[in-house]
């Protein structure tokens, strides 16, 4: 078979892949921008063919926006926002309020007894903050009061209303997601219910009720627990992100401190929505199936009624220090070893990302040169991957790769380098280059596929700071040369400049991997094949072993059939073992 | 293209709008929406060189997908070679074709933008191509090598099996990969092929003749069902797909049926030790086929009880309520070749496992005690009635979602599934759902499975003192950590005198 070399079927698509600098224009998304008169800036991107609309929105507000005490403050109001308002998650909206009142004095009383704790704890009075039986007297009384406020309250409220209307009306994947950057909250709705989402969405941002304050701090916790606390790497790559950066606040993780969490105060979450999710700081994004003016109208009258805000949401003013020397980090956890390399490079919209971003893709995936050079070629490594994170405030670029067995961490770490070296000379030839151009050409497309992944893409990118990144980075990336390239590898591949994680696995955390010369070994056979093994490696006696093996032998050639297998096994491990010695 | 639009017309028409917002969501009129979704018989033919294809052009963008499912599976997998069909999933793709080698191939499909991959699952196996419409034949060109003449190079196959080995080393290091695996074989039976999985011997002992006898036994255009879907003339594509599968140039068999015999574990509390803050639980019971005529009231029931998200009482008492889960509900999936296990499940800290297992139990109870609310049954059915459409809201969701009904037989039995699927579930009542609960829930009679520090998990919560061993009469039964390579039980900690 031989293949042909770009068919050139129409002109369309050598637009795109042969001078693929220009043409992008088959790609875009045909959003409409409108701005409210109180601040909320409005997307709408109108697309037949399904009779549903996809609706968001993004608060430009995200964990770089805490300090530290209330760490996490900006995924906890995530949940929040879902608890309803004074018409929806109740039946009595002034009692509702008054609990909530009491709920917050009695709540002042517990935080006093917290601080108690806390000092006991820096006294080594007590060991765990989080144990049940460290909590003091007056507390354990004070939480039984608070119950019986929850369950005063629960006499008259209606469990996840918020939830409920919008399923009931045919809505689905209702979620959020809050990261460094952003927080934003989206939904499917039928076409017919466009005004449902208008309503719900500004009552939220209207009148929010934060009800269930305190147990949903709990289920955050347990969020934690499942994704940082209790998954192999989660723990270590969450202090190897606190190394990474010195002076930025992506210095702490998005879910918060685990003494954060359970410190956060209703009354934080109250100053926090009032700060940050006042019109101006907030961008509306509707995909599908309505008209675009019948939604411009809508959203006037619905989120029109939402006071712009007295001040703007402060921006974050941090610059990260300029890193002077190498940091390591070196972890044993529950995972096959791996190398990490990381480096401080630029943001989102930064002139240099788009170099960056065409070399992640030039070093990742089967074809691309980590897994080559060091997979394929050296075999020091299982798999790879590189990373250019372009976040709104600052960016950082990664490589990293599993040790193959029998290889060592170093082995891996000076593979990476290398590879990273070829770039700095400039060694890329223009097919690998129009390569990984024609995949983000591709990708431009791919991307269009459906309403939901067009939602996204303009809140990601309206959520880093411009949703016109959406239909102008394309151009940008296949502009990209190789000396572009080159100068970014310079610029920011540097020795002061990068940290380095190393994993390997905790000693005992797992056993020896079974022996592949135990393969043909009955499952009866194999624990005593096992056992054996063993206790050859351990045998030093090397003219004792050279007799066994002269019997072995002799008795091998008469032994019934089943067994042979076993006893063959033994030979070869006495033969290796014998060797061992021999050599010494 | 951005338009800016003027304000002052939109501020005109706020103010001329003659309603005032209502204080409730209920007083808002909403247009008329009828759905109605696509006819399977208009987009199916059967092509001559045997397999079925549903063809759906699709002009929007210029992209081309052609998905062949494959009957095989690692059902299929020999005696002693467990993980055979999955590798041979991957080699079929990454392990070259008899006139280009691995490499080549790759850099070639790298050069397109085409995405070509593969897969071997349980009870099928899938080959996908998604590229450019201007790179159809060539693309079509390397897919017919691909499925009827893969190479399965040594290098590649050693390569693979490097990274399997080395991969099975993880298989205790995160406990949501021993729950489902410990799952699998208390739901199933250890002997079930469902539950049973690769070991370092029987990955090592898979030759490149062992693949190729595998791959020449099944992939043949018989056992192939096709969704194609994007920037074609359906005319073209359908010639282009005779061609691809004509002269297929060996003769393959018909799989035997998918056995479906299951031997579950006694009901029971089962406890796998893991030093982790935070126990997962997997409450489990026996399941029914989707083509049960009570399916329907099933899937509602099951909404009510947890598999609808924020709707759904586990969710509503264990994480609203309690704070003592992220993440809790239930499922109940109809099985396509055998009774689907039902399962409820959460994760929560040590000291609150046995609490809000109790939880759980006691909301299968209410379902079975009393009849769900009106409210429920609504928002139940709702929830599947008007997202319907979603299962059809791309051409290749469309085309994919058809091959898999002609894939698994229902197509055959019920051509119009999808047409009454609404009506059916609408017709459901409040008793029917009880009557479901009454029949599928026994919350006397779980297996229930705890992955978690043991010795915490046991402690309980002062403020919730239920024990783990008092929620099944039969105690505590303790599962062995086993050796993630050879999946032998691993000896106790306790019983280790080292420690």
């Amino acid at each position: 078979m031989t293949f042909i070399h770009l068919s050139l079927r129409s002109v369309f698509s050598a637009v795109c892949l042969v001078t693929a600098t220009s043409g992008l224009w088959a790609q875009q998304i045909p959003v409409v921008e409108t701005t409210l008169p109180n601040g909320f800036k409005l997307l709408t991107v109108e697309r037949r063919g399904e009779p549903r609309i996809s609706g968001g929105w993004v608060a430009h507000v995200g964990s770089a926006n805490e300090r530290p005490g209330i760490t996490g403050i900006a995924h906890l109001f995530e949940h929040m926002m879902f608890k309803g308002t004074p018409t929806l998650g109740t039946k009595d909206a002034k009692k509702d309020m008054e609990i909530i009142f009491e709920q917050e004095r009695v709540r002042d009383e517990m935080r006093l007894e917290e601080a108690k704790m806390r000092t006991a704890l820096r006294r080594g009075v007590i060991t765990e903050i989080t144990s049940p039986e460290a909590k003091t007297p007056r507390l354990k009384e004070l939480e039984v009061n608070f119950k019986k406020l929850i369950e005063a309250q629960r006499e008259t409220s209606v469990k996840n209303e918020f939830d409920r209307i919008y399923t009931t009306a045919g809505a689905s994947g209702m979620n959020a997601f809050t990261s460094e950057d952003m927080t934003a909250y989206f939904i499917s709705v039928p076409a017919n219910k466009l005004e449902l989402w208008m309503w719900m969405e500004s009552e939220r941002l209207l009148r929010p009720v934060f009800r269930e304050f305190y147990s949903e701090r709990d289920v955050v916790f347990e969020e934690r627990r499942m994704r940082t606390d209790s998954t192999p790497t989660g723990k270590f790559t969450e202090q190897f992100n606190a190394l990474f950066w010195d002076a930025h606040p992506y210095h702490w993780p998005v879910i918060g401190w685990p003494s954060d969490i359970p410190a956060i105060s209703k009354k934080q979450a109250d100053e926090f929505f009032a700060l940050y999710y006042q019109p101006q700081n907030i961008t509306l994004i509707l995909v599908g199936d309505f008209q675009t003016t019948d939604a411009q109208k809508m959203a006037t009258e619905y989120f029109g009624r939402i006071p712009r805000g007295k001040q703007p949401a402060p921006e974050v003013t941090t610059l990260e220090i300029p890193s002077v020397g190498e940091k390591r980090y070196y972890a044993e956890a529950e995972t096959n070893p791996q190398v990490e390399i990381h480096w401080r490079t630029v943001g989102f919209g930064h002139r240099d990302s788009y170099a960056l971003e065409v070399l992640q893709q030039l070093l990742l995936g089967r074809t691309g040169r980590l897994y080559k050079a060091l997979v394929l070629g050296k075999q020091v490594a299982t798999e790879a991957f590189a990373q250019q994170d372009s976040r709104k405030w600052a960016g950082a670029f990664a490589v990293g790769a599993e040790v193959k067995e029998g290889k060592t961490p170093l082995e891996v770490e000076q593979a990476l380098e290398e590879e990273i070296g070829r770039i700095k000379v400039g060694d890329v030839p223009a097919e690998e280059l129009q390569k990984v151009k024609n995949n983000f050409a591709a990708a431009e497309y791919r991307k269009l596929s459906a309403n939901m992944p067009i939602l996204f893409q303009l809140i990601f990118n309206e959520g880093l700071g411009d949703w016109r990144e959406v239909n102008t980075g394309g151009a940008q990336i296949q502009a990209v040369t190789a000396a572009d390239l080159r100068k970014v590898a310079v610029d920011y591949f540097k020795k002061e400049n990068r940290a380095v994680a190393v994993y390997t696995r905790k000693a005992g955390a797992v056993a020896d991997a079974e022996d592949p010369d135990m393969s043909g070994l009955t499952p009866e056979q194999k624990p005593v094949a096992r056992q054996i093994a063993a206790a050859l490696r351990a045998e030093t006696d090397l003219e004792g072993m050279k007799q066994k093996l002269a019997q072995m032998e002799t008795a091998l050639a008469s032994a019934d059939p089943k067994k042979q297998p076993l006893q063959k096994f033994i030979v070869k491990k006495i033969i290796e073992r014998v060797s061992q010695l021999s050599a010494k | 293209m951005l338009i800016r639009t003027s304000l002052v017309l939109l501020t005109v028409a706020a103010c001329l709008a003659p309603a005032a917002i209502p204080d409730r969501p209920e007083k808002l009129a909403f247009p008329e929406l009828r759905y109605q979704p696509p006819d399977p018989s208009l987009h199916r033919t059967q092509l001559k060189s045997g397999p079925v294809a549903y063809i759906i052009p699709d002009r929007e963008l210029p992209l081309v997908t052609v998905q062949v499912t494959v009957r095989v599976g690692s059902y299929l997998d020999p005696v002693d070679r467990q993980g055979l069909a999955s590798m041979l999933g991957t080699l079929l793709v990454h392990g070259g074709t008899e006139e280009v080698s691995a490499d080549v191939l790759e850099e070639r499909l790298a050069f397109l933008a085409a995405s070509l991959s593969a897969g071997i699952g349980a009870d099928s196996g899938t080959v996908s191509l998604n590229l450019l419409s201007k790179d159809l034949l060539e693309g079509l060109r390397i897919l017919r090598d691909v499925l009827s003449r893969p190479r399965f190079q040594e290098d590649k196959l050693e390569l693979r099996r490097q990274q399997t080995l080395q991969g099975l080393k993880q298989r205790n290091d995160d406990s949501a990969d021993i729950e489902a695996r410990e799952m699998a074989a208390l739901a199933h039976g250890p002997d079930f092929w469902a539950a049973r999985y690769p070991t370092g011997s029987s990955i090592t002992a898979i030759t490149r003749q062992e693949l190729l006898t595998f791959h020449h036994r099944w992939f043949h255009p018989a056992n192939f069902t096709l969704a194609v879907s994007g920037d074609f003339d359906r005319t073209a594509m359908t010639a282009q797909l005779e061609s691809l599968f004509e002269k297929w140039p060996f003769q393959g068999e018909l799989p035997p049926p998918i056995p479906a015999v299951l031997h579950p574990a006694a009901p029971g509390v089962y406890v796998v030790d893991k030093d982790v803050p935070q126990g997962r639980v997997s409450i489990l019971l026996p399941g029914v086929m989707r083509d049960d005529p009570s399916y329907p009231a099933i899937q509602i029931m099951n909404d009510i009880l947890g598999g609808g998200g924020f709707t759904a009482r586990i969710m509503n008492r264990v994480r609203s309520d309690e704070g003592l889960a992220y993440s809790a509900g239930s499922s109940f999936p109809g099985g396509t070749w055998f009774p689907s296990t039902f399962r409820a499940g959460f994760q929560s800290k040590s000291r609150t496992v046995a609490y809000a297992s109790s939880i759980v139990l006691e909301e299968m109870q209410r379902m079975i005690d009393k009849p769900v609310t009106e409210e429920e049954l609504r928002t139940a059915k709702r929830s599947f009635i008007d997202t319907f459409s979603e299962n059809f809201n791309t051409q290749g969701k469309v085309a994919a979602l058809f091959a898999r009904e002609e894939f698994t037989g229902r197509f055959k039995k019920n051509p119009n599934f999808w047409k009454t699927y609404s009506q059916r579930l609408e017709s459901v009542t409040t008793a029917e759902v009880q009557e479901a609960a009454v029949k599928h829930l026994h919350p006397d009679r779980v297996t229930l499975l705890v992955v978690g520090k043991k010795e915490e998990i046991l402690k309980t919560h002062p403020d919730h003192p239920v024990k783990l061993e008092s929620l099944y009469k039969g105690g505590i039964r303790d599962l062995p950590l086993r050796d993630p390579v050879t999946l032998q039980p691993l000896p106790s900690k306790t019983s280790d005198p080292d420690r």
